[in-house]
This record gives C-alpha cells, sequence and structure tokens, in this order.
C-alpha cells in the first residue's frame, strides 16, 4: 500500500495536463492494475466481480480494457469500501433526485488527501496557485462538521486551499429556504474590490439565489479580478430555458467582471480528486491522474472523435474505495483525444447530460414491488 | 395508403375516423374466409425486401397463414364463422358478430405489436382503430404499406385506421377511447393503467394483456442428455432472444433441477455457445443507453451482492448468464439477460409463482412429472405452459384469454315462425 501511495503521489506532482496520451497511458495503466489488484484484495465482491471480468485484467493493453464497475453500485450502505470502518474518515454523498438513494463515497485520511490535492493541481491550472478572498454563494452550513458530506459540501470544501479567508453570502430564511445576504456581499465586495477573489456556487443556487435578485435590483458588484467556478448541472436552468451564454453573461453582469472568468466544471463526488473545468475552448480536459472514456452503448468500446457515448471516469487516487473505474449515468462526446487549441495535452469532452432512466420496459414490465412473492 | 395511417393533431379528427369505421362495419359484413384471403396475400407482400428483416416480420408472416388461423376460429368462433354463417343451437341459431370499431393500444417495444393486435379484431370483422406508438411509426408504415398493396379490393383497407400521436396527448387518447366499442390494451404497468382510466363508453369491452414476465424451467434428466443438450440452448437463446427479452413472455430467469454427480457447468457452457450464436445471426441494432447502464449494473451487482455468485458476459451488452442458486425469481433486467438458478426440486420456485408470471416454458423428461408440475404453475397464476423454444408463439388463448372472442357479441336469433 505505501508503495502504491507512493506511486499515486508521483502521478499528483504531474502537471496535469502536461503529458501527450501515450505517456499517460502507460503510467496509469499499470497503476491502475495494481490498484485493482489490491481492490480484489481488500474486498471479496469486487474479486469476484474483477474475476468474472470477460478478458484478463493483467494482459489489458489500454485502460479501457480494464474491469469498470458502475457507479450505481456504491448505493449501497454501508458504503463500498477497501478499508476498515474505523479507517474511514468521512462519507461523501451525492446529489440525488427525490426517491433515489445517493452515493455513498469512504473516504480514509490518505484518499481525502489526495482528494484535496487532486482538485487543486487541476484548478490552479485554470486559476493559477494564489491564496486570494473566496466567496462561496451557499449557506455556511452546507461544508458540515459531521461524518458525511455532501456534493455541494465537497465542492465547496474542495476550493478551500486557495482561500486567505471564506465568506459565505447565503443564509436561511425563515422558511428554511436559501436568501441572499445582501448587505453582507455588498460589504465583501466593497472591501475586496481591488483584490484577487475566487467565488464558488452550484449553478442553480448561483443564478437563483444571486444573479436574479441583483439582476432585479440593477446591483453590479464591481469585482473586475475574480474567477467564479460553478457546478452542479444545468437541468433546472434549461428548465427556465437559459442557456450557458445568457448565464456566463448574466453572471459577469452582476460581479462586473468578463464572461471569460466564468468558469464551469464537470465533477461527481464518485470521481475523487478529479474535476473538469471548461477550457477557453470551452471542453473539459482529463488530467494525468485520471482518465476518461466514453463507450458506446451499443458495444461498450470507446467511441471515436466526435461521437457520443456513456461516460466512464478514472481516477488513479482513492484507495478506500473500489473507484478507480466507474461507469456513470451521464453521456459525453468526445472532442478530440489529443490537440485543443487550449494547449492542454490529451482527451477533451463535452458533457452532453444524463442518460435516460432506465426502466423496465414493454409488457414484461411488471411492478418490482411485486415480484417476490412471500 | 395515407388514409390507412396518419399523424393526428385534433380530437374531432379521430372522431370523424371512428364514425366512418362504424359505418362500414355497419354497412359490411365480411367473413373470416375473406379476412384469410387477404391476410394469405399480406404474409407474401411482407417477404419483400422492405419489410422482411423488421424484427417479428416471420413470425407475422406464420401467424397470418390460413393454416394457423382456421384451427384458431374453429376453437373461438365455431367451424361455421369462416363462412358466416349461422350454427343451430336447438331452436335458436348463434352467429358471432363484430364488437364494431376496435380500439389498439399495442406496447412500443414489439415492432410488429400493431399490426398484430389489429389482426385479432380483424378476424372478428371489426373495423380497427391503432394508435402507433412514436417510435414504430415507420417500421408501421411499411407493414401496413404491405397490406394496402395486398388488398386490391379493400376488405380490409377500408377498416382499418393507424393514428401516430404522442402518448402524452390525453385528448387524443380520450378521443380515441370513446371512438370505440371494444379496446385491446398491451403493455407494461403505467401505459396500462394509463389506457383504462380512458373514458370508453360504457358498453365497450377491454381485453388488458400484460404486465407480467415469464420463466423458464428444466428438469436434471433434460439438460444433463447431451443428445438435446444443444438443441435445449437453441430453444432457450431463441426465447430469450426476441423482442430483446421485453416481451411478457420473455424468460427472465431459468431454474434448473440438481442432480446428484451431475454439474450444471458443462450445460451453462453450452448454453453460452448458444447465446454466442444466437447473437451472431440476430445482433442488436441499437440500444437505450439506459438498457446498456442498467445491464451492467445487474452484472456487476449480481457478483458483488455474493461470492458465491457467477456470471458469463461478453465485453459488449449483448447478453448475459447470471448464476446462483435458489428459487426465488430475481428483478428481471431484460436485454438479454438470464438468470440462471439451480434448485433441489423444481417444485420450489414453482410454489412461489403468482400472478405475475405468464408463461412456463418447460423441458421436463417424465411427462406425468410435467402434467404435475403444470398444475402447480397454472394454480399459482401462469397461464401458458409450453416447451421451451415456443415461449413467444402467438396462440390463443394468451394471458388466459381468446384473441378473437372477446372482440366479438354472439348473437342469438330465436326465429319467430317455427
Amino acid at each position: 500500500m505505501d508503495e502504491l501511495g507512493q506511486r499515486i503521489d508521483q502521478l499528483l506532482a504531474i502537471p496535469p495536463y502536461s503529458q501527450p496520451p501515450e505517456e499517460r497511458q502507460s503510467a496509469l495503466l499499470e497503476l491502475l492494475k495494481d490498484e485493482l489488484e489490491y481492490a480484489c484484495r481488500r474486498n471479496s465482491g469486487f474479486r469476484n466481480y474483477v474475476q468474472h471480468w470477460p478478458s484478463d485484467t493483467r494482459s489489458a493493453r489500454r485502460v479501457a480494457d480494464l474491469p469498470y464497475l458502475p457507479v450505481g453500485l456504491l448505493k449501497g450502505q454501508p458504503p463500498l469500501s477497501l478499508v476498515e470502518p474505523r479507517e474511514i474518515k468521512r462519507t461523501l454523498t451525492s446529489s440525488s433526485t427525490t426517491g433515489q438513494m445517493p452515493s455513498r463515497i469512504a473516504l480514509d485520511s490518505s484518499t481525502a488527501r489526495r482528494m484535496t490535492r487532486g482538485v487543486v493541481a487541476i484548478a490552479q491550472d485554470f486559476i493559477g496557485p494564489a491564496r486570494r478572498p473566496y466567496l462561496v454563494v451557499d449557506v455556511p452550513g452546507s461544508v458540515g462538521g459531521g461524518p458525511e458530506l455532501g456534493a455541494r459540501g465537497a465542492a465547496i470544501q474542495g476550493l478551500q486551499p486557495f482561500a486567505s479567508e471564506v465568506t459565505y453570502c447565503l443564509r436561511p430564511d425563515k422558511d428554511g429556504d436559501l436568501t441572499l445576504d445582501r448587505d453582507k456581499l455588498l460589504q465583501f465586495a466593497e472591501a475586496r474590490r481591488k483584490s484577487l477573489v475566487l467565488v464558488y456556487g452550484f449553478t442553480y443556487i448561483l443564478w437563483k439565489y444571486l444573479v436574479k435578485p441583483l439582476r432585479a435590483a440593477n446591483i453590479c458588484l464591481g469585482m473586475a479580478d475574480l474567477h467564479i467556478l460553478h457546478s452542479g448541472g444545468w437541468k433546472l436552468l434549461q428548465d427556465e430555458a437559459v442557456d450557458k451564454k445568457t448565464f456566463n453573461e448574466e453572471l459577469a453582469h452582476v460581479f462586473g467582471c468578463s464572461a471569460e472568468r466564468v468558469i464551469d466544471f464537470y465533477g461527481m463526488v464518485e470521481n475523487v480528486g478529479v474535476i473538469y473545468p471548461d477550457c477557453a475552448e470551452g471542453n473539459k480536459h482529463v488530467p494525468v491522474f485520471g482518465d476518461f472514456i466514453v463507450r458506446d452503448p451499443l458495444t461498450l468500446r470507446p467511441v471515436p472523435e466526435g461521437e457520443q457515448g456513456i461516460v466512464q471516469v478514472c481516477s488513479a487516487l482513492p484507495t478506500s474505495f473500489p473507484g478507480h473505474l466507474l461507469l456513470t449515468e451521464d453521456l459525453a462526446e468526445i472532442v478530440t483525444y489529443d490537440g485543443c487549441r487550449c494547449g492542454r495535452r490529451g482527451t477533451c469532452f463535452r458533457f452532453m447530460g444524463r442518460v435516460a432512466k432506465a426502466e423496465v420496459r414493454g409488457c414484461g414490465n411488471i411492478d418490482r414491488d411485486r415480484q417476490q412473492p412471500n | 395508403m395515407s388514409e390507412l395511417i396518419r399523424d393526428i393533431d385534433r380530437p374531432e379528427e379521430i372522431s370523424v375516423v371512428g364514425m366512418e369505421l362504424r359505418e362500414s362495419v355497419s354497412a359490411t359484413e365480411i367473413t373470416s374466409n375473406m379476412v384469410l384471403e387477404v391476410f394469405e396475400a399480406w404474409a407474401a407482400a411482407l417477404g419483400e425486401s422492405e419489410t422482411v428483416d423488421i424484427p417479428g416480420v416471420q413470425f407475422l408472416r406464420m401467424w397470418l397463414r390460413r393454416g394457423t388461423l382456421e384451427p384458431i376460429i374453429a376453437r373461438e368462433l365455431g367451424r361455421r364463422a369462416l363462412d358466416g354463417t349461422w350454427m343451430e343451437d336447438g331452436r335458436a341459431r348463434l352467429k358471432a358478430f363484430p364488437l364494431g370499431v376496435v380500439g389498439h393500444w399495442p406496447a412500443g417495444n414489439i415492432e410488429i405489436q400493431p399490426v398484430l393486435s389489429m389482426t385479432c379484431a380483424l378476424l372478428g370483422g371489426n373495423a380497427c382503430l391503432v394508435r402507433v406508438p412514436s417510435r414504430l411509426d415507420d417500421l408501421t408504415r411499411r407493414l401496413i404499406g404491405k397490406l394496402d398493396q395486398s388488398d386490391g379490393k379493400g376488405v380490409l383497407t377500408g377498416r382499418v385506421r393507424m393514428l401516430v400521436f404522442d402518448h402524452a396527448r390525453r385528448d387524443l387518447q380520450e378521443a380515441m377511447a370513446r371512438a370505440v366499442d371494444g379496446a385491446m390494451v398491451w403493455g407494461g404497468a403505467e401505459a396500462v393503467l394509463q389506457v383504462r382510466s380512458l373514458p370508453f363508453p360504457h358498453w365497450a369491452r377491454l381485453a388488458v394483456f400484460g404486465p407480467r414476465i415469464s420463466v423458464a424451467a428444466m428438469d436434471a434428466d433434460s439438460w444433463c442428455n447431451m443428445q438435446e443438450r444443444e438443441s435445449w440452448c437453441r430453444r432457450i437463446a431463441r426465447d430469450v432472444w426476441q423482442f430483446d427479452q421485453q416481451s411478457c413472455s420473455s424468460p427472465q430467469v431459468l431454474f434448473l433441477e440438481k442432480k446428484a454427480g451431475h454439474s450444471c457447468d458443462e450445460f451453462v457452457q453450452t448454453l453460452k455457445t448458444a447465446f454466442e450464436s444466437e447473437n451472431h445471426f440476430h445482433p442488436r441494432r441499437t440500444i437505450h443507453a439506459g438498457l446498456t447502464t442498467a445491464i451492467c449494473q445487474a452484472r456487476a451487482s449480481w457478483l458483488l451482492d455474493d461470492v458465491a455468485h457467477r456470471a458469463i458476459f461478453p465485453p459488449g451488452p449483448d447478453w448475459t448468464l447470471l448464476l446462483g442458486s435458489g428459487a426465488e425469481i430475481p428483478k428481471p433486467t431484460q436485454g438479454k439477460t438470464l438468470t440462471v438458478l439451480e434448485v433441489d426440486d423444481l417444485l420450489h420456485p414453482l410454489e412461489k409463482l403468482d400472478g405475475n408470471v405468464q408463461t412456463l416454458g418447460m423441458a421436463i423428461a417424465d411427462a406425468e412429472r410435467e402434467a404435475k408440475l403444470a398444475s402447480v404453475a397454472a394454480r399459482r397464476g401462469v397461464d401458458r405452459i409450453v416447451k421451451l423454444g415456443r415461449m413467444h408463439v402467438f396462440a390463443p388463448p394468451w394471458d388466459g384469454v381468446d384473441l378473437i372472442r372477446p372482440m366479438v357479441r354472439v348473437v342469438r336469433h330465436v326465429p319467430s315462425i317455427g
């Protein structure tokens, strides 16, 4: 494990978008094979799965040939884990739609540390290394101190290494809904107008609780030197017919910065330590300690450039749960496997939405609750 | 052709079409023989290049043949129904007449179902209003185009109108329900409940098919029989492949009865070969991404849940064999995902069946034992008990219900003189 940890740390020390595809594949492939072996030793169920994989894991020549786990398998309770319960420092939970089970990600201290290092390495490539005032468009309670941390809290916390100080500008109202603490925000803007600032919020929260009220009051915060990072998906904004261009322009308008300072990133708590911010070309990039495979739903083979399919995320960082190779329920399009005009090396892609809910269909679609007779 | 199938946007259009169809049923009578004559020509035309590759068309062509349908008509309506004459019944006489206009709500997962459902009602002399699921629009146009081409005299085409509209259009669904005297409803739970809630006339008769699942069972003497093993495995693969395992008659689980001194492993290897072969000849052309992720999820959760579980699957989502033991029916995944469960005695799973299971496909070496097991299954709600390899053979009764008779009225005439 120590040797494995060292190899992961070595990978984390490499600038995240510096290596050409062949170089990164060879380093990542051998590490992931060893991590799979490690996971098999630690979890008998996972070992049973890998042993039944239709090809031999050790002789795999590409990351795409290694056994991947559907992300739904991380929704179990207790969480699927490779460490003893006492070693689990925190459990990350995904955001989930009503009635759905969230994913539960067991983090030990090593994995948690690498998660932070991974996010920092990626974010640094987009916003620079400096510490700066950090404005969180959320309520302080979203980063609880308890054993569980939700997706919003994880994203907020992931960017904290860039913070010289943290200010939350939302508060709960009397009905328990969120509301903008306008005085606090204006005070923050007044005091930090000349500083480099980092802003983070969930996409829809930024729109509903910051952009809309400030636009309605015709307020511009006059903060030109900042980076605004946001994540969390577009579905609710699409329901309001707000597209990315409008969102970026409106958000930039209320802060008084250029729209290029708004950076959308895709991420999921299951893919620990990896976030995928948009580059200036509008593409998302894959760091050297991970991979991103888009699979054709008909064959499950990786798609060629320009084609869409089901997303598989890969990360070499976790050792506390078997989340190295995860087949998600998202769709993406591979833009290119190398050569984005922004200069970052390796695969870049665009997120295309969620896979429509898999339902048992047709006249064979019975009520599942009635299937198990007593 | 444009009259036979059309996009619909207003409820009034459906009302007008319904009235025209009712008028045509009242004005002219067609005998089963007349219907069968057109069906024979239609079956031949379906073998042409535009339609021959549509999934299920070979089955449809077999279904439309006189040799298939005559015995069904004779059993359900009596021999005389073929030429439209009355049957003597003491001093009275009996004859089947159509209900009138029959509405069809087929499932969206079976390509030939809109026309298959329609044929049942046509055999009873009815007119048909068929809602065509959007994803079957193009295929149905091709299938019904062949009917148009085969029915020069307009015997049936005057009685058929196929309507394409979005299933979410409640106003159009209601207009269709108001326009019919009977309905044949197929599909999943949600779809069936939605159709049943529509405002049908109080006299309308509804025949509801689905939602249900099916299972397969083999005794040890059958799966241990080396001479027949390959043949049984081919039959199982055929039952799994049709309709991508989404039909109510698709087996989701195969129960294998254990036998001392014999391992199921060799049988499973033969089954794997049969699946590979079936996949080679009948590969999927498309798949819903949600089904792909469901198949991957089923494989992983099966193997993670219990280290005694085994599985065989190719790198793609083409097919999956999940292997274990136990008498409970697992959650169906569909998409050619067959769970093979070893049991000590086939009675154990059969005693756990309930009304959710439509078809039991069986391979039992001893006829007497098979009869006993069939009775057990029938008492527990199973409606069809057939040989493996014939689980989808669309022969009535289906779901315990005749296919033609529910959509006819048997008129009793007691002559006033004599």
